[in-house]
């Protein structure tokens, strides 16, 4: 008898057709539609951004026009279906990989457990295996013998409204965090089924706004936030005159100043938005306390390129500024900040879409004489390899206990730890720059890392819940040090992180701060004739810079 | 032999029913429920942890006050997944349909069902705290939103920049042509 009242307290609540109903969905998932609600889905991009973009030469972003994902009309164009099978065809000739990722896959199921949104979710369409199928079954039913002859027997479906829905619902519940690629034996990369799944949908007219405003606003000023060069210089003015208050040492920046030996870009969130901006504080302290010739840009004033996560062409022309301005301005090589995704773009498509850098020399510190060989192609340094250098080559004193107000531990921002393998130099640094930091579990760290769940433009208010659920594998083992060490810092090393951690630590681990490593090499910094401000800590003693740069004084 | 040695014979066997039909709840559970390792599996080692500490404390007439910590472990993470809020704690009240059902299949202790007042009880003070925490959850995620779009972190996109406020319209020569 209780079991059947069970039975009912299952079944008196349910609304969904496979919720609280049992283990196993009723239908096959090529016969469950994505179902779209408030919540569940970003923005469409605005009429003007995808008018804009499209105007732009070699960009094609076409049919721009008010639509919502949640309405059963999406106003695509005629004849869109040839459209998207002629960019599948087109990009199975164009990248050889995706041919090899669309026809090795044996469904092993290695990856299937491994990806955030699955584990923060439950829904099959998450597994990595299951995402790609959602592409991998066009593909098989239009350019397969197999699928030809036998259709869904053979694992193959037709391109419909239907699975476009689903390719836009499930490619925007990826971040390209490329986790499930560690685990798959034969190295499929899922991130870049994704890539070609929303590249094949802007050729329809299907994109949300939080990556093509960005990525038209990048294109426009020159980053993501639509700053025009005199704002952006007077914020980094603004941040050094922080400095100076707080550590009393006036700061020597440039912009534009052709002839620098290092052209710096990072971020433009360093520039504007917290917790960024005290990591943007301690590069300029850095810099200025070891006297580095550089110069930062106006023209080349963002890291990030949300062109990565539209189309290749984009994520080429926005990328084309960084050694447009390294060459114009004539430096010797560039350094790059501490960002996420534009290191991916750096480290692994950069030097094939705009390089060869052959104006530029292979950095060399000015002030070890180290020889960066990793970057002798690209000409692009890490300032976490730039950092460590110094430290290993004892060129700057720092004092830990500066930074005796936090515990950290480090979350290896995914696409450092695993597009460019930056694992041990901010471990090296930490070591160096506070009194204790503490790992995290190990299955959650270094190239086993779990994203933020908000990375590739997922980064956007509307969708916070599904955030939260994304960011669960993450938050959950930053609890685990909270709890065992009384952790109070997540630091990391990019800038999308350090915005969306900060709301996952809001709402799974409150009280828990996000900093970029710089932030904290500023903090422990010692300088020459400095004289540090006085400000009261937490516990309402007045010190030294009880709070590190973020001081209030 | 009293209801609390029967509590604690049937401890596995009823935490694991309940684990088990709380999992259940999910599209795709299979994993869920056999990951073994918390960080990789956040929702099964959170939901098992959880749900075991709970029936300690329903089954020994526990402080009501001491049903929060488990019950924040496990409502913290259905808060925010696609459930409806009845969904979301309809699984708290399963243990004890499952109790039941598991003690009327022993002959020897299922006269202990008469005498399962007080711990239904406590399940229903567990039901009542799960639908609060519930609450409470949603309207952190809310002003995790709403602390977003004041902090600027949204600023990637949308218009409180500075440069924006130099804006006129669309036609100002001055101005780019977006």
């Amino acid at each position: 008898m209780a079991l059947a009242k069970l039975e009912q307290l299952s079944k008196s609540v349910v609304q969904g057709p496979s919720l609280a109903t049992g283990a196993q969905p009723a239908k096959d998932w090529m016969d469950t539609p994505a179902i779209f609600k408030e919540g569940n889905f970003a923005y469409p991009a605005k009429v003007e951004k995808v008018e804009y973009l499209n105007s732009q030469d070699g960009l094609n972003f076409p049919n721009a026009r008010e639509w919502s994902p949640d309405e059963d009309d999406w106003k695509l164009p005629d004849g869109w279906e040839k459209t998207i099978l002629d960019g599948i065809k087109e990009r199975l000739d164009k990248f050889r990989s995706l041919k090899i990722f669309m026809d090795c896959c044996v469904r092993c199921g290695a990856c299937a457990d491994k990806c955030h949104f699955f584990l923060g979710t439950g829904d099959p369409k998450n597994m990595p295996v299951l995402r790609a199928e959602l592409l991998r079954s066009v593909y098989r039913n239009d350019f397969t013998l197999a699928g030809k002859l036998l259709g869904k027997m053979a694992g193959g479906r037709e391109m419909t409204i239907g699975v476009l829905k689903e390719w836009f619902m499930y490619s925007y519940q990826c971040t390209e965090c490329r986790r499930c690629s560690v685990f798959c034996p034969y190295g499929i990369d899922t991130a870049e089924v994704t890539m070609m799944l929303r590249e094949l949908l802007h050729l329809v007219g299907v994109g949300i706004n939080w990556i093509l405003e960005p990525a038209s606003n990048s294109n426009r000023t020159g980053n993501h936030m639509g700053l025009q060069p005199h704002t952006f210089k007077d914020n980094v003015d603004f941040l050094a005159e922080d400095v100076e208050t707080l550590t009393g040492v006036k700061i020597n920046h440039s912009f534009n100043r052709k002839g620098a030996e290092v052209l710096f870009i990072t971020p433009s969130a360093d520039v504007f938005a917290e917790p960024g901006l005290y990591t943007a504080m301690g590069y300029l302290a850095l810099f200025e306390q070891i006297g580095l010739d550089y110069t930062w840009s106006t023209y080349a004033s963002e890291g990030g390129n949300f062109g990565l996560f539209t189309n290749n062409e984009l994520m080429k022309k926005l990328n084309a500024k960084m050694y447009a301005e390294a060459k114009r301005l004539g430096v010797k090589y560039i350094i790059g900040g501490e960002c996420g995704h534009m290191w991916r773009v750096v480290h692994q498509y950069m030097d094939t879409m705009n390089g060869p850098a052959d104006f530029m020399e292979v950095p060399k510190s000015p002030i070890t004489g180290t020889v960066f060989e990793n970057a002798r192609s690209s000409k692009m340094i890490h300032i976490s390899e730039f950092t460590a250098d110094l430290i290993k080559h004892g060129k700057i004193k720092l004092d830990p206990s500066r930074n005796a107000h936090v515990m950290p531990t480090y979350h290896d921002s995914c696409n450092p730890a695993r597009a460019m393998g930056l694992m041990d130099e901010p471990r090296y640094i930490l070591d160096h720059v506070v009194p204790k930091w503490v790992e995290m579990p190990e299955n959650t760290i270094r190239e086993q890392t779990f994203c933020c769940g908000s990375g590739t433009g997922l980064n956007t208010d509307e969708i916070m819940e599904l955030r939260m659920r994304a960011g669960l594998p993450r938050a959950n083992a930053v609890k685990h040090v909270i709890d065992k060490h009384d952790v109070n810092m997540l630091s990391c090393v990019c800038a999308i992180d350090r915005a969306t951690l900060t709301s996952l630590m809001d709402y799974w681990n409150p009280g828990c701060g996000v900093c970029g490593l710089s932030e904290l090499v500023g903090n422990a910094l010692v300088m020459d004739n400095e004289k540090r401000a006085m400000g009261y800590g937490a516990d309402g003693t007045e010190s030294e810079l009880p709070d590190g740069l973020r001081t209030m004084v | 032999m009293d209801l609390a040695e029967a509590f604690r014979n049937y401890e596995d066997k009823i935490v694991s029913q309940w684990v088990d039909y709380t999992l259940s709840s999910y599209k795709s559970s299979t994993f869920f429920k056999k990951g073994p390792d918390k960080f990789s599996n956040p929702v099964g080692g959170n939901t098992r942890e959880a749900l075991s500490k709970l029936y300690k404390l329903l089954t020994k007439n526990g402080d009501p006050q001491e049903f929060i910590a488990p019950l924040d472990q496990i409502m913290r993470i259905r808060s925010i997944q696609e459930f409806s809020a009845s969904e979301a704690v309809a699984p708290i009240h399963a243990v004890k349909h499952i109790t039941r059902e598991i003690l009327a299949k022993d002959s020897e202790r299922k006269q202990f069902i008469a005498d399962l007042y007080d711990f239904e009880f406590a399940v229903d003070l567990a039901v009542l705290a799960a639908f609060d925490l519930y609450m409470q959850c949603r309207e952190q995620l809310y002003k995790v939103r709403i602390k977003e779009i004041k902090t600027g972190t949204h600023i990637l996109t949308d218009s409180k920049c500075p440069s924006n406020l130099l804006k006129s319209d669309k036609d100002d020569p001055v101005n780019f042509p977006i």
